[in-house]
């Protein structure tokens, strides 16, 4: 199956681009950005990142450990302070909220490695370092029919070289 | 285009002709190259810092607690008062980091890294004093909960073990923070290094590669820790505020010492950040990256925050005296007359008058200026810490029980040896990290092409 590797200079004519090989149907393609550009992110896909799962599962999971624990603990052992009942709630919040963020924050990271694929592993055959310098990459598998046609697009939105390799 | 022949299949990359790099990512990681004097001559000061730092804690652990010259009324000395400034200093990274962001406030990108650096180092430099503060510190884990024999559990109502989740909640999330924002640019140097850099680069990097679908999940975990580490940074020094206002001591039990602590944090990281970024940016040649427009923004958070620093020390003044609580007038009254009145009117001076002149632009955007300003903030700021602590425990309820404090060699040794070890762990990051997020800086450059330098 051939690939097509295409070089930019500007995130909008990516952006374009992607939309417009969405639209036509060729779905299978790559882009590779030196920053973040929201133009682009949301033209390869619309949807929100699946990232905002873990962070709200670990957000809940460490409220829920803090006051369970503390609780937990206060009760099993139980020691009257200040005249505060044993499983005094108020003062129970501090450490609740740290772990609640502790948590969240862990369980976020976690999940930008997870979505994001993010692990030491050999890198993709068509990434350059060029993608990590000022210029942006989309690579596009597709049909040996294609080709022309998807050329074509990618020279229309200002692509300044177009290469074609096998996948 | 006519699809190739299997034989005529080459190799994606290599037909392309090699690109010049983008200049930023050349300016940026030349500060981790090389070795310049300046440079090597403040890591061989840091290093014997550390070194001696390491000795007198030895020293002092071998001996007892009694070296520090601890004694009635005073057992809280320079170790909290030291403990509470290295926090304060790690605020300003989180603020930048995270509050700005959320702002949308563009001007931090270039200057967030540095202050993110400092805030890891500072936390982490901040988290030894608990340690020394314990004396025996074989006892340290008593500082967690931990199942035992006696199933006997850690107080969850003590301000001083919320100290304990908030300090480490605060540190674990300042370097996951900062690791998520430096892996863009571990992948960018990774892909221009080589040998046993480039090893380590690739780990750390995890395979980043830029694709939409790794920027997007980035930029989302960027944004959450963001939202997470705003309430966070607040919380960090309220809580750090409360291990003195649930306390019934003179001076200390205040409902104003949450946000009267957050912001002389703000302040003091601030300072920081500026006397650390003023040297780096003129030693590594960085002035193109970091601007007088981002002295001028921090100067000016500097001004609001020393503004209500102030105000914090004059309504602690009212008050004292408007409570009529005869131990609060006189705490207050021997604050600025009594022992200890050359550090009142060092943290009055430093942290309030002085920093009223950058009403004026002209000081806002004079570095050397900018830089001495900061140099004093940072002494008023230790002092505002040391005015609390060390005026209170030695003026408390029972005149008889009143005692003079005063600090010991060992003690400080060891503030000495703190500013060398946070000194040494940011000269090694700036030899291994770029010190200027680049990636957020090319998001700028190529936003700027896109709109014909309108950025």
């Amino acid at each position: 199956m051939p690939t097509l590797v295409s070089i930019f200079d500007l995130p909008s004519d990516v952006a374009k681009t992607v939309r417009k090989l969405k639209a036509r149907g060729f779905d299978d393609l790559t882009t590779y950005s030196p920053a973040q550009f929201t133009e682009i992110e949301e033209a390869e896909d619309p949807k929100p990142s699946p990232v905002r799962i873990f962070t709200l599962i670990g957000g809940l999971s460490g409220v829920t450990l803090g006051f369970w624990f503390q609780i937990w603990a206060s009760l099993e052992w139980p020691i009257k302070i200040a005249g505060k009942n044993f499983a005094a709630i108020p003062p129970f919040w501090i450490v609740g909220f740290e772990l609640t963020i502790l948590f969240g924050g862990f369980a976020t990271l976690f999940g930008m490695l997870i979505v994001g694929g993010l692990y030491p592993k050999r890198l993709d055959k068509h990434y350059s370092q060029r993608f990590s310098a000022e210029e942006f990459g989309v690579v596009v598998n597709c049909e040996e029919r294609d080709v022309a046609e998807i050329e074509a697009l990618l020279r229309e939105h200002s692509a300044k070289e177009v290469n074609l390799v096998a996948k | 285009m006519t699809p190739p022949p299997a034989s005529a299949v080459a190799d994606s990359m290599t037909s392309f002709r090699r690109p010049r790099d983008s200049q930023a990512n050349i300016d940026i990681m030349a500060v981790t190259k090389g070795v310049q004097w300046p440079y090597l001559l403040a890591l061989g000061i840091a290093i014997l810092g550390v070194i001696q730092f390491f000795a007198t804690v030895a020293y002092q652990t071998y001996w007892g607690f009694g070296v520090a010259g601890y004694q009635a009324p005073v057992f809280w000395g320079l170790y909290i008062v030291t403990f509470v400034f290295w926090i304060g200093i790690g605020h300003a990274g989180t603020l930048i980091s995270a509050i700005l962001f959320l702002f949308r406030a563009k001007w931090r990108n270039a200057v967030n890294r540095g202050a993110e650096a400092l805030t890891v180092f500072a936390v982490i430099t901040a988290a030894l004093f608990p340690v020394l503060h314990l004396g025996r510190l074989w006892k340290l884990y008593f500082l967690v909960p931990y199942p035992n024999q006696r199933a006997l559990w850690v107080n969850f109502k003590s301000p001083l073990l919320w100290d304990v989740f908030a300090i480490n909640t605060y540190m674990l999330t300042s370097i996951v923070f900062f690791y998520v924002g430096l892996i863009p640019d571990i992948a960018m140097a990774r892909d221009r290094a080589t040998g046993i850099k480039k090893l380590a680069y690739t780990v750390l990097a995890v395979g980043w590669q830029g694709t939409g679908t790794q920027w997007k999940a980035h930029s989302r975990t960027v944004l959450h820790l963001s939202g997470l580490a705003t309430p966070l940074v607040l919380s960090v020094h309220s809580v750090v505020s409360w291990d003195f206002a649930m306390s019934l001591v003179p001076g200390w039990h205040a409902t104003i010492f949450a946000p009267y602590f957050v912001a002389g944090a703000v302040f003091g990281g601030f300072a920081m950040v500026i006397n650390v970024l003023i040297p780096v940016r003129r030693i590594f040649g960085l002035e193109r990256y970091i601007t007088n427009y981002h002295f001028e923004n921090m100067s000016r958070f500097i001004l609001l925050t020393s503004t209500i620093c102030g105000y914090a020390y004059g309504m602690e003044y009212f008050i004292a005296w408007y409570s009529g609580v005869e131990a609060e007038r006189t705490s207050f009254w021997l604050r600025a007359f009594g022992p200890y009145w050359f550090s009142t009117w060092c943290m009055i001076t430093f942290n309030v008058i002085f920093p009223q002149l950058l009403w004026f632009k002209k000081l806002r955007t004079n570095l050397p200026f900018l830089f001495v300003l900061c140099f004093f903030i940072n002494i008023g700021m230790w002092f505002e810490r040391y005015v609390i602590i060390i005026t209170s425990l030695s003026r408390d309820y029972i005149t008889g029980a009143w005692g003079l404090y005063i600090v010991s060699p060992v003690e400080l040794s060891i503030l000495v040896g703190s500013f060398c070890w946070f000194g040494m762990w940011f000269l090694l990051f700036l030899k291994a990290f770029p010190v200027i997020a680049i990636s957020e800086i090319k998001e700028l450059i190529i936003h700027g092409k896109e709109h014909g330098g309108a950025h």
